[in-house]
């Protein structure tokens, strides 16, 4: 029989704890079926070999009451009718009616203290097995790894759709909101944007139309994907930030093909960031965005807006932070309004960037051999201890067999360069064209 | 070792036919949360108002109530031959006069948490540290209580004083006369006296059957993270499912008993104090140097320990698909300090907040959820009851102001929480839950409205995270004295009167229970979860 095996597999061989509730998920059967079955196995077992199976209880019914609980709670409940007291007079009643209000205990004991467990309790209801493991318990806190277990096991299952197989009490009013079904915890902040992202096109129809505003932000967000090019020079603008940041903003999960395709046929020999490299720094940009990702946007904007939404957020919340505002992190703030605000700043520097990127060809019989320049990241710490990314041009040269990157020929703006390595440059630099 | 197998049918063989098991169905939950607490978002919340204008709207609120109540008790009487007169305003009382006056209450008292200290000591970001009592027990006459309104304050003595409750902002009418030193020598007190009471569904037609329902009450779960505090929460959670005992077998089966409760209502600590504690102190031990690293927004993420908060997720994850969950923080748990505390935000609970409704977006109406992180102290309606209730704050705070029975330090607990229930009660003849804020308890400056008054009587009135659990039931009325004739007037409005089921909500972390209580009759039910430890207790 299947439930035997998976006892004696687990419980004699791995030497494992199986509680009812792992047992009634792992074998999919009514939580009262799998008490049933446990409580077979160990009696099973310890017929053929004493001792070799040991259990614990949960025994329900009313305990008595001069008994010191085994909790350090206390027994001593009353209700009384207070008759209509003149306020404050100390009228309380007297404390011998401890015997009106019910009180059922829930034990959990050993298979050794039963007997004694039971002793404490003037009537039982139901007593049944809650866990069999191969040996004594020294300290029964041991069971919650077992539903430990449980949550990391069984953590797919929708308890909605499979807890009437458990025995779960259920109910017809529940509500939970559709869209994506937020991951198990542990792996919760690194599986979540892409698979947020990942998930979206099945999604979308069943998101409700919670963020109305989002539909509204499309043009700016039509903007942002035609800028989409440009921005692969984020780190400049943000490069007030630690620098875990700039990293992972630059390596976005979905490979979008316009920014990384450009950026390695530019420069192969400059590191393009590994397609694996991304899980940690999304990570901890994950939980700053949870705020997004349980209600998956109805649109592309993840993938283009994400990543510029993140940094003007991020400014944004700065400057909220010196305001002292508490409400700061509030999620109710209505991050769409933003986007047609700020991007405009952000858009601009672009047009400077192309036009830096030189190249100088020889041509030598068939053969292109030359410099180019290329954007390098540096890392490094400034004045105030802040690390800060920049990008600077570096020349490199190439031979032929390298893919010629689409460039435009060189314009030399050098003063361009200069504001971009001071930081918040292209704002200025926007300003100052202006 | 092995129990009988005949003693208990529910230990037994699994029976050989796989007979399918009739889920049960919980209750439908009738519930009305108030948004009577709920605070402006961002930049609809100030902090520049003063506090007269709280105590102001409460006086101007429930001085005509005990107006009335006095009114009626001393309108015409005669004392030694003097007429008792009614006083407007503090400062018109005159020395030798007879008279009664309604006020608030001030109460200096010694050790009471006093701002220009903390300015003195250039620490006054730090939260005061708890105190066991504001009162000097060597020396009670350190304490005044004085009785002010917009004119200014008259400070009360008296025998009487010291056989009534007092706590600052409580609005009282007091009868008595100026003494030669200029104070007020009381000789009674009146309260404003229990708030109308509307009748269960707020007097319109039931939208349930009679059928019995629970509610359920828990408080200072104080998670910790660890494994030491979760098995208990282990079984609370397998109670509340409905897997404990077995289905359908027994009349009093546990699992039978829990599907009779419609909602949870968690009033309070749900995080354990000792791990916020320590990183804390972690956090601020280190600052300097922290001051190396980078740091988002002066936050130090390293030292925050996610496990007590991701174990509550994982608990209200758990037991969500099954009953609905009320939610309100308390004074350890991730949020504002000062009440009212506004709801734990969802964004700390990524599974859970599945199962609550959308953000709100401007003026939209707030959409019931099923897990409602709500505000403390809160109001609502729960299975057409009236409910009001707090974390506990407000009574231990009140506490303070009075004097610990018995000379140590350490009042016993019966005592203890026979205080506390008093205390919970004169909340409730003073019309104002939390009468303390904002004198003693952190508070927002409220400055068009004062929602610690309660202007309609609750039929529930809880405070969680108290010592032990405590209930009793109240009544309003007219005191009996009065009318001389009780019984009859007993029997004539005993449908009218206002009736409260007082609930003292204990630890579930340190008593292991769950408060149930019955929808239709509010009776009182306590589960208590624990583990049988036989052999340490033998050692």
């Amino acid at each position: 029989m299947d439930s035997k095996l998976y006892l004696a597999e687990n419980v004699l061989n791995e030497r494992r704890l199986v509680t009812y509730r792992l047992l009634s998920r792992a074998l999919k059967v009514h939580a009262d079926r799998a008490k049933h079955i446990l409580f077979e196995f160990h009696r099973n077992e310890n017929a053929k070999k004493p001792k070799t199976v040991h259990a614990t209880y949960v025994i329900s019914g009313i305990q008595k009451a001069p008994e010191p609980t085994p909790t350090n709670g206390h027994a001593d409940d009353e209700d009384e009718m207070m008759q209509s007291s003149p306020y404050s007079t100390g009228s309380l009643p007297d404390e011998d009616a401890s015997d009106s209000i019910r009180t059922t205990s829930i034990i959990l004991a050993r298979e050794e203290d039963l007997e004694d467990a039971k002793a404490t309790f003037q009537s039982i209801s139901t007593i049944h097995v809650y866990s069999l493991e191969a040996t004594t318990l020294p300290d029964l806190n041991v069971l919650v790894d077992a539903s430990r277990e449980i949550a990391r096991t069984h953590e797919q299952e929708d308890p909605l759709e499979c807890g009437k197989q458990w025995g779960m009490i259920q109910n017809r009013d529940v509500r939970r909101r559709t869209g994506a079904h937020p991951p198990p915890p542990p792996a919760a902040p690194s599986a979540k944007a892409p698979a947020g992202k990942a998930l979206k096109p099945s999604t979308e129809s069943m998101v409700p139309s919670k963020r109305p505003l989002q539909q509204e932000a499309s043009p700016a967000k039509a903007e942002a994907t035609k800028l989409d090019k440009p921005m692969s020079e984020p780190p400049s603008a943000t490069n007030s930030q630690s620098s875990s940041k700039p990293s992972g903003k630059a390596a976005p999960a979905k490979q979008k093909g316009n920014i990384f395709s450009s950026f390695a046929k530019a420069k192969p020999k400059t590191k393009t960031p590994a397609p694996a490299e991304p899980a940690t720094p999304l990570a901890e940009d994950a939980s700053e965005e949870e705020a997004e990702e349980l209600f998956p946007d109805s649109t592309d904007k993840v993938a283009a807006g994400t990543r510029e939404n993140r940094k003007e957020r991020e400014e944004k919340l700065k400057k909220m932070m010196d305001d002292d505002d508490d409400e700061a992190a509030d999620e109710e703030m209505p991050d769409a309004d933003e986007e047609p605000r700020e991007p405009t700043p952000v858009e601009q520097p672009p047009p400077s960037k192309p036009a830096e990127l030189k190249e100088e060809v020889t041509i030598q019989g068939g053969r292109r051999r030359g410099k180019r320049q290329v954007m390098k990241k540096k890392t490094v710490k400034d004045e105030e201890g802040y690390l800060v990314t920049r990008e600077e041009a570096t020349w490199e040269s190439f031979s032929e067999d390298e893919p010629v990157p689409k460039k435009k020929p060189a314009v030399n703006v050098p003063k361009g360069k200069a504001g971009k390595a001071a930081g918040q440059g292209n704002i200025m630099s926007f300003f100052g064209k202006k | 070792m092995v129990p009988d197998a005949e003693d208990y049918t529910f230990l037994c063989p699994p029976s050989e036919e796989e007979q399918e098991q009739e889920p049960i169905y919980r209750n439908h939950s009738y519930y009305g949360p108030g948004y009577t607490f709920h605070l402006p978002a961002g930049a609809g919340r100030h902090y520049q108002q003063q506090y007269d204008d709280m105590y102001f709207l409460r006086l101007a609120k429930l001085k005509p109530a005990v107006e009335q109540v006095a009114t009626d008790a001393w309108d015409g009487l005669i004392i030694a031959g003097e007429k008792v007169r009614r006083v407007d305003r503090v400062l018109d009382v005159r020395q030798g006069e007879l008279c009664w006056v309604a006020g608030t209450v001030y109460m200096h008292l010694p050790m009471k948490p006093n701002i220009l200290d903390d300015l003195n000591q250039e620490n006054f970001t730090s939260a005061p540290p708890p105190r066991l009592t504001y009162t000097d027990p060597s020396d009670p006459s350190l304490t005044q209580i004085m009785m002010e309104d917009e004119s200014g304050r008259l400070r009360l003595t008296g025998k009487f004083l010291q056989s009534t409750q007092l706590a600052t902002g409580a609005i009282i009418a007091a009868l008595g006369t100026e003494n030669a030193d200029g104070d007020f020598e009381v000789i009674d007190i009146k309260l404003p006296d229990l708030a109308p009471q509307l009748q269960r569904w707020g007097g319109n037609a039931p939208l349930a059957g009679k059928e019995h329902g629970k509610i359920a009450f828990v408080s200072g779960l104080e998670i910790t993270g660890t494994s030491s505090d979760t098995l208990a929460l282990e079984l609370l959670t397998d109670y509340l499912l409905g897997y404990t005992g077995f289905s359908g077998n027994a009349e009093n089966s546990p699992s039978l008993g829990s599907s009779k409760i419609s909602r949870l209502i968690i009033a309070g600590n749900s995080i354990g104090a000792n791990i916020i504690e320590d990183v804390a102190v972690t956090s601020f031990g280190d600052a300097e140097a922290e001051e190396a690293q980078p740091r988002k927004y002066g936050y130090d993420c390293s030292a925050y320990n996610a496990a007590p908060i991701t174990e509550l997720d994982n608990f209200l994850a758990e037991i969500l698909p099954s009953i609905p969950i009320t939610l309100m923080p308390g004074e350890k748990d991730p949020a504002n300090f000062s009440l009212p505390q506004q709801g734990i935000h969802r964004t700390m609970f990524p599974q859970a907040r599945e199962y609550s409704a959308p953000p709100v977006r401007g003026d939209e109406k707030p959409e019931v959820s099923w897990f409602d992180s709500v505000t403390n102290p809160w109001d609502g309606d729960v299975e057409g009851w009236r409910v009001w209730g707090c974390s506990g704050q407000n009574v231990d705070d009140v506490l303070r102001y009075i004097p610990i029975e018995g000379d140590d330090s350490s009042p016993e607990k019966e005592t203890d929480s026979n205080a506390r229930m008093r205390i919970m009660e004169a909340m409730l003849r003073w019309r104002c839950g939390v009468p303390t804020a904002p004198d003693t308890i952190w508070s927002y400056p409220y400055q068009s409205e004062e929602p610690y008054v309660i202007e309609s009587c609750p039929h529930i009135f809880f405070a969680g995270n108290q010592p032990q659990f405590k209930t009793t039931t109240i009544e309003g009325g007219v005191p009996p004295r009065l009318d001389g004739d009780t019984e009859m007037t007993g029997a004539a409005d005993s449908s009218d009167t206002a009736r409260v089921r007082l609930l003292a909500l204990p630890k579930f972390s340190e008593t292991g229970e769950l408060i149930l209580v019955d929808t239709e009759t509010l009776e009182v039910e306590v589960v208590r979860f624990g583990v049988f430890n036989g052999q340490e207790e033998q050692k």
